[in-house]
């Protein structure tokens, strides 16, 4: 779109619009599809938002208006600002621990060695896997009698050390960010690999010639360089993470008592525990909010290199 | 590439969506068929293990058979989605003419008005009295039968022979007993009893017993509440219960006491078959009463859509179900009990003793009928179980906060 020239305007305006025209046409199925599966259901929970529906006005198809109540009602319960919190806290301590590993392993592999290729991929599993095995694997594996962690925090400390991960408010929360950062490490670790691959070895070279030593070269070399990509991929991890339902709903449903009661899992069960789904639209447009923002920066952010380069 | 719309949210929606496509083909698939006069009726469950299908398809097949213009099109569904299903259907327009639901959805569908009202149906039908108490209130809701019971469970203690007989103590009959028994049986890595205190209904369904055998009930949690609460509290204090049991499904209770990490535990009879197939020797008593007698009803409710057009078809549907010959043999083959009275000498449970436990207790089993808002006062007692017995909350103090969320919950309609 930008850099539009006009140097010959009658012949070049009726060819760039009629190309405009085409494109136009082209990208028709693809707003239709948008339309009808993204902008169409959002709508509609825009619309629930406002109204009050239970499932009595669900069937019987009027609703009463009712502005910003549902809002207001959301706002003003305790457990949804419960949830928020439990919300920040996950994304927060999925995304440092996620953004750390990942990046130490994609130190390690950005330099060649046996096999390194295929550790890489095996990494990638983590990844691949549908949340709902890789949430069933954890709960196993932190279980206190049977579980692998505690057989081998058993074994390598005191018996005190095993404990029952899960099933304490105290410890539930950090359990599922256990499972996440074991989800997320991969898709950090490659997107930094990407980004580690563009730093010209060159400069690495005259700082080496120059006696800096390996930490210096990384913190003044590398940290820097990869500042671009890092904050793409924090931010695409925030969108990633806050919105995360099945691992923590396979795992702890939201227990014990409300530690886990992520926002995504509160919302769920207003609509499908409680079918409150006026209450539910309106808790998951602001549920919307976070990774909205992280989109818009992101996209920003898009525009900015683009311009750039 | 953003992401501005949550996976879920774009999910719901799209379903709703695709409901909505898939409207006009559903219209056509249920209707009659005018020139043969059949009616096609579609039946929705939650059966879906493969022991139970020997039991519908024998059914289906004599229904078809026996009841004249009929003909069924059965479609299950997983246990947690057949509520969902339902309201999804009920915005799309695509929902069966009958179904077989957990009588604890009556509390969420009775008031929705999907559900057609059978009670003149089932007056001129005469059978009511035929019924336990328990069952039959439970599928009716401000005084009109919007189901009739298709079968009933409740909960009873199970207790291993060979470890109380080497504890050298008797099944318990009250909460005292419960008490010293349990921690008599507790050693090693074996506790003395188990129970499931998970965060979903299957917890609640555990713990209302207490509540009601403590002489209370929902709305009076604040008081009897916080007795039952402080009793369990204690179990887990002498270590004859685990705390682990906040994370246990009634599944996970009966596989501990199938493998003898616990003495005695607080289960269904649907349990009975997997307990046949290990070698463990058993008992089955009441539950131990404190104030009251008392144990939770489950089971399911047949029930009629009023969105149907075949209203009268299902209904003769359904009492054919109830007929003793048709009745019998099918609760027999799904291992339920019947709601009936007068089938009490009749099926497997006439000579199985613990079977006959269990069915001698329906005349004590309550149903969870507290209308609409009992999903959130659920949702606040299983809480409320959890905070005391993980150590985070008081029982006094929580009982009287979760009273209030009760009421709450309660009073809205």
């Amino acid at each position: 779109m930008r850099g539009r020239r006009h140097a010959n305007p009658r012949s070049t305006v009726s060819l760039s619009t009629r190309r405009r025209r085409a494109g136009y046409v082209f990208s028709l199925p693809g707003l239709v599809f948008l339309g009808l599966f993204l902008a169409y259901p959002l709508l509609y929970n825009v619309w629930t938002s406002l109204h009050a529906v239970r499932l009595q006005e669900l069937l019987g198809g009027s609703s009463e208006f009712v502005g910003l109540d549902n809002y207001r009602t959301t706002v003003a319960e305790p457990d949804f600002w419960h949830a928020v919190r439990l919300s920040l806290v996950f994304t927060a301590g999925s995304l440092l621990f996620q953004f750390t590993i990942g990046f130490a392993l994609a130190l390690l592999f950005a330099r060649p060695f046996p096999l390194g290729g295929l550790f890489r991929s095996l990494l990638l599993i983590a990844w691949l896997l549908p949340p709902v095995v890789s949430g069933t694997l954890f709960r196993w594996m932190l279980e206190p009698d049977s579980g692998a962690y505690n057989a081998l925090l058993r074994a390598i400390g005191p018996d005190a050390l095993g404990h029952d991960w899960l099933t304490d408010p105290g410890t539930a929360l950090a359990g599922v960010i256990f499972a996440n950062v074991w989800v997320g490490v991969p898709f950090n670790m490659l997107l930094l690999l990407v980004g580690l691959h563009t730093i010209d070895p060159e400069l690495h070279e005259a700082a080496a010639l120059d006696g800096a030593n390996a930490w210096q070269r990384f913190r003044w070399i590398t940290v820097p360089l990869m500042r671009p990509v890092s904050v793409t991929v924090l931010l695409l991890g925030l969108v990633y993470t806050f919105k995360v339902f099945d691992l923590v709903f396979v795992m702890t449903g939201g227990g014990p008592v409300d530690a886990t009661s992520v926002l995504s899992v509160y919302v769920y069960e207003i609509f499908f525990k409680f079918f409150r789904f006026g209450e539910g639209a309106a808790a998951g447009l602001l549920l919307l909010l976070v990774p909205l923002l992280a989109g818009a920066l992101y996209v920003r952010r898009l525009r900015g290199e683009g311009e750039a380069a | 590439m953003s992401y501005p719309v949550d996976r879920r949210g774009f999910l719901r929606a799209a379903g709703v969506g695709a409901a909505g496509l898939g409207l006009g083909s559903a219209l056509t698939a249920c209707g009659s068929d005018k020139k043969s006069g059949t009616v096609t009726l579609t039946w929705w469950d939650y059966f879906t293990l493969d022991n139970f299908q020997p039991a519908f398809t024998r059914l289906i097949k004599d229904i078809e058979a026996q009841v004249p213009g009929v003909r069924i099109e059965r479609r299950t569904f997983p246990f947690a989605d057949l509520e969902r299903q339902i309201t999804l259907g009920a915005v799309s327009g695509d929902l069966p003419d009958i179904a077989i639901v957990d009588n604890v959805a009556m509390n969420s569908l009775a008031g929705s008005g999907l559900l057609a009202d059978l009670t003149e149906r089932v007056e001129e039908w005469g059978e009511a009295d035929q019924y336990y108490k328990g069952p039959w209130d439970g599928c009716r809701v401000d005084g009109k039968n919007l189901g009739i019971p298709n079968n009933s469970n409740c909960l009873a203690l199970y207790y291993n022979t060979g470890m109380l007989a080497a504890a050298g103590v008797e099944p318990p009959t009250t909460w005292d007993q419960l008490t010293v028994t349990a921690q008599r049986l507790t050693s090693g890595d074996r506790f003395g009893l188990a129970m499931s205190a998970i965060r979903t209904e299957e917890g609640v369904f555990q713990f209302l017993p207490f509540l009601w055998q403590a002489g209370g009930d929902l709305d009076t949690f604040a008081t009897y509440g916080a007795t039952a609460l402080a009793y369990l509290d204690d179990l887990v204090a002498k270590g004859s219960l685990s705390e682990q049991c906040v994370g246990w499904t009634q599944q996970d209770v009966n596989t501990r006491f199938v493998n003898g990490r616990a003495a005695m535990q607080i289960n269904g009879p649907w349990q009975l078959p997997t307990i046949k197939q290990k070698d463990v020797e058993y008992g089955v008593v009441a539950l131990p009463r404190d104030q009251e007698s008392a144990t939770c009803l489950g089971g399911e409710n047949w029930v009629v859509m009023a969105s149907s057009d075949h209203q009268d078809k299902a209904w003769e549907v359904l009492e054919y179900t109830q007929r003793p010959s048709v009745l019998v043999p099918y609760l027999v083959a799904v291992g339920n009990l019947p709601a009936r009275k007068d089938l009490a000498d009749a099926g497997t449970w006439a000579s199985d003793p613990a079977l006959r436990l269990f069915l001698s207790q329906l005349p004590v089993a309550r149903p969870r009928q507290y209308g609409p808002g009992y999903a959130d006062a659920a949702q606040a007692v299983a809480e409320a179980e959890q905070s005391v017995l993980t150590g985070t909350a008081a029982p006094s103090a929580v009982a009287k906060s979760t009273a209030t969320k009760i009421d709450k919950a309660l009073e809205q309609r």
